[in-house]
């Protein structure tokens, strides 16, 4: 069993215009374990990304207090790539465009990262493996022979985010906001993806503003997030709660004083 | 007898050993006259000015050890070798003869087809442009013709092995002149190395004359050694409705400043201008990067990127002309370079001189490390911050990469840049 846990985490990051540092995670803690899956929900601009991109190692992202710990090693520190070695995985809300590296050679590229030299996968293996989850995401053969991400839509990028996912086979999975822009169709693919990594070796942190997609991926636990820390953890009947009553009714029910930036729901 | 004559001499007595026709001594002769006023050519932030140019050496007809080239025997490519001042091989299928094609030494077809030659060569490039142009006419000891006649598709590209020698102390002065007739379509492509481990200046020029309707694509990959000092000028003119495509990897170990023209003479024509240049070690390169839209409906497009590494510098200017007429033009350029370390300099110079108001005229430059977002992403896969570097850099330099038609010109490139980073990278 592996563990993944945020300690009183604090989080600052440089504002581009005022170049002064802001406090975005204000003392953040969350335990989980392989086997689980937690779901993260939050008003819009309270610090879900923020928190997805730390743990991954994003050099943007300033930790100020608190600790990451990944089987009780401390990660705060460890470059971007090792962490993902030793088993983390971001499914990003805004994947990076390459052009010139197509996107087989990519997933190949990132398998064989974290195998030793002398036993790289076999190009049969791979392509076994590639054939076996594309057919699983409904995804076609030309995607991957596609430039990584290079003019794919908005819903492209996030099934190719969840391919990813399936051929590298990390221990956690973060996956941020993977339901936003994707039509029901599209939700119950990339769901069956994920809920296809299921098990005892696997655990994955999900971060969502909407209760949707917890009906297709249905979580052990639910924590919401708000203005840098969560306030409240509970079962999957949290999220229903937040469906019927909003962020608004949950945070005057908390007794937080909170300005949400966005009450559209 | 003052130094002037003796050298007029020596190149008249060169040339007749050599069997040159009249015309030729002649054009040599006035291109030595031309030496003795004019400059070497200046460049936007990029000093070469105490470079070795210029050999101190008469024209001299020296033979090359051609086994120095492997061969690989291929009857269906079209490909000519040389070696030095050595022709060893032109292999061209007897069908495209029996159309007219000529694809001979430069020699050869100042002597065998001087119409054509007479009507083309030093046309595009002109001797008394600066010193070296003066230089290279007088002193020329190499090169290749290839004529295209009316309506004939050479649907295989040409390959031509150029191995500069530098087992001997000899400049190579080189002229490769490509004459596309109308309405023909031929891809050229060049491949530059040096053996040897001499010393010496290379002054390598290419014309194209591309004739109405006509199409070229010349490739480039230029692999010369650390120990010469090149100077290349590639120029194109460009007939109406033609189209030309260059897409040159500028891979050269040793210190080279270039100029790359394409002249946009008649209505509707086509020029695209790609380079890729990667720097390393104490290297300095130069390059201008020009199209000039003369006609009108014309289409000019730069597209340079160039990746300096250790402690090199890469200058690139693209300069995007729009004449005076040349109404309905669209003029488009893009010079970026990635700064791979602390001590690499650089830059990109986008300079445009417009003439003319109902045109289209943009640029984009950029100077500055690899993209983070794009390193984050890879490196958030597991893949190490080096080899992620290699991957951005390749998609970086994908679009000239992509436009060479050879595939295993286009592979002989990648592996010339992955060993180039790879090498590089150990300084960083
Ligand atoms: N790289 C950054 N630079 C500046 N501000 C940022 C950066 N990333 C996030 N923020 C700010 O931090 C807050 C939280 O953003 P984010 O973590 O993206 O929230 P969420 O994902 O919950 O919508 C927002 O106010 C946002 O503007
Ligand atoms: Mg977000």
């Amino acid at each position: 069993m592996a563990t993944l846990e945020v300690r009183d985490l604090h989080v600052s990051v440089k504002d581009e215009e005022s170049k002064k540092e802001k406090e975005i995670l204000k003392g953040v803690n969350l335990k989980m374990k392989t086997g689980e899956i937690h779901a993260i929900m939050g008003p819009n601009g309270t610090g879900k990304s923020t928190l997805s991109q730390t743990i991954m190692g994003q050099p943007g992202y300033k930790v100020t207090q608190g600790d990451i710990l990944l089987n009780g090693e401390s990660i705060v520190g460890m470059p971007v790539d090792e962490r993902a070695r030793k088993g983390l995985f971001l499914a990003m809300q805004y994947p990076a465009e390459i052009q010139g590296v197509t996107n087989a050679e990519f997933l190949r590229a990132a398998i064989n990262a974290r195998r030793p030299q002398d036993d790289q996968i076999s190009v049969m293996d791979f392509i076994k493996k590639l054939d076996k989850n594309l057919e699983l995401l409904d995804m076609s053969q030309k995607m991957t022979e596609r430039y990584l991400n290079e003019g794919f839509s908005g819903g492209e990028k996030k099934r190719n985010e969840i391919l990813q996912l399936l051929m590298i086979e990390p221990t956690f999975a973060i996956l941020d906001e993977i339901d936003s822009g994707l039509d029901i169709d599209a939700l119950k693919v990339v769901s069956k993806g994920v809920n296809s990594m299921r098990g005892d070796n696997f655990g994955s942190l999900i971060i969502t503003h909407y209760q949707r997609l917890l009906n297709y991926i249905v979580p052990d636990t639910v924590h919401v997030m708000m203005d840098g820390q969560i306030v409240e953890t509970g079962g999957p009947e949290l999220a229903k709660k937040l469906e019927d009553e909003g962020y608004a009714g949950l945070r005057d029910e908390l007794g937080l004083d909170i300005k949400l930036v966005d009450d559209e729901d | 007898m003052t130094e002037l004559a003796e050298a007029k001499e020596q190149l008249t007595s060169a040339s007749q050993q050599h069997d040159e026709p009249r015309f030729l001594l002649n054009q040599r002769l006035f291109a030595r006259d031309l030496m003795e006023k004019l400059r070497l050519p200046r460049m936007q932030r990029f000093k070469f000015h105490d470079w070795p140019l210029i050999a101190d050496q008469p024209l001299t007809w020296v033979s090359s050890n051609t086994d120095l080239e492997e061969l690989a025997p291929d009857d269906e490519v079209i490909r000519v070798t040389q070696v030095g001042q050595t022709t060893v091989k032109i292999h061209i299928p007897e069908k495209l003869q029996d159309e007219g094609v000529v694809l001979t030494d430069i020699f050869t077809a100042a002597k065998n087809y001087p119409e054509i030659f007479k009507k083309n060569f030093m046309t595009a490039i002109k001797a008394d442009e600066n010193l070296l142009t003066a230089y290279h006419m007088a002193y020329l000891n190499a090169g290749l013709f290839l004529y295209v006649p009316k309506n004939v598709e050479i649907k295989k590209p040409i390959e031509a092995e150029i191995v500069q020698d530098n087992t001997q102390d000899q400049p190579l002065i080189s002229h490769i002149l490509v004459v596309a007739d109308q309405g023909s379509k031929v891809k050229f492509i060049q491949h530059l190395t040096t053996v040897g481990k001499n010393e010496n200046p290379a002054n390598m020029m290419i014309e194209l004359i591309a004739k109405d309707n006509s199409e070229i694509d010349f490739s480039s990959l230029d692999e010369l050694g650390a120990s010469t000092h090149t100077y290349f000028k590639r120029r194109a003119d460009i007939g109406r409705d033609a189209h030309v495509e260059w897409a040159v990897g500028l891979m050269n170990d040793g210190d080279t400043v270039g100029d790359m023209d394409s002249e946009l003479l008649g209505e509707c024509g086509y020029a695209n201008s790609k380079m890729i240049a990667v720097t390393t070690l104490n290297q300095e390169v130069g390059v201008n990067n020009r199209v000039t839209n003369h006609g009108k409906h014309t289409i000019g497009l730069i597209n340079q990127r160039g990746v300096i590494l250790e402690n090199s510098e890469l200058i690139f200017n693209g300069i995007g002309q729009i004449i005076h007429g040349a109404h309905g033009s669209k003029a488009d350029q893009q010079n970026r370079v990635l700064i791979m370390s602390d001590k690499a300099r650089g830059d990109a110079n986008p300079i445009l001189l417009i003439d003319e108001n109902d045109v289209e005229a943009g640029h984009a430059a950029s100077v500055g490390p690899v993209d983070p977002h794009q390193m984050y992403y890879l490196m958030s896969r597991g893949i190490p911050r080096k080899q992620a570097e290699r991957m951005v850099i390749r998609g970086f330099l994908g679009a000239v990469l992509s436009a060479i038609p050879a595939a295993d010109v286009r592979k002989k490139l990648v592996d010339i840049l992955e060993r180039k980073l790879t090498d590089g990278q150990q300084y960083q």
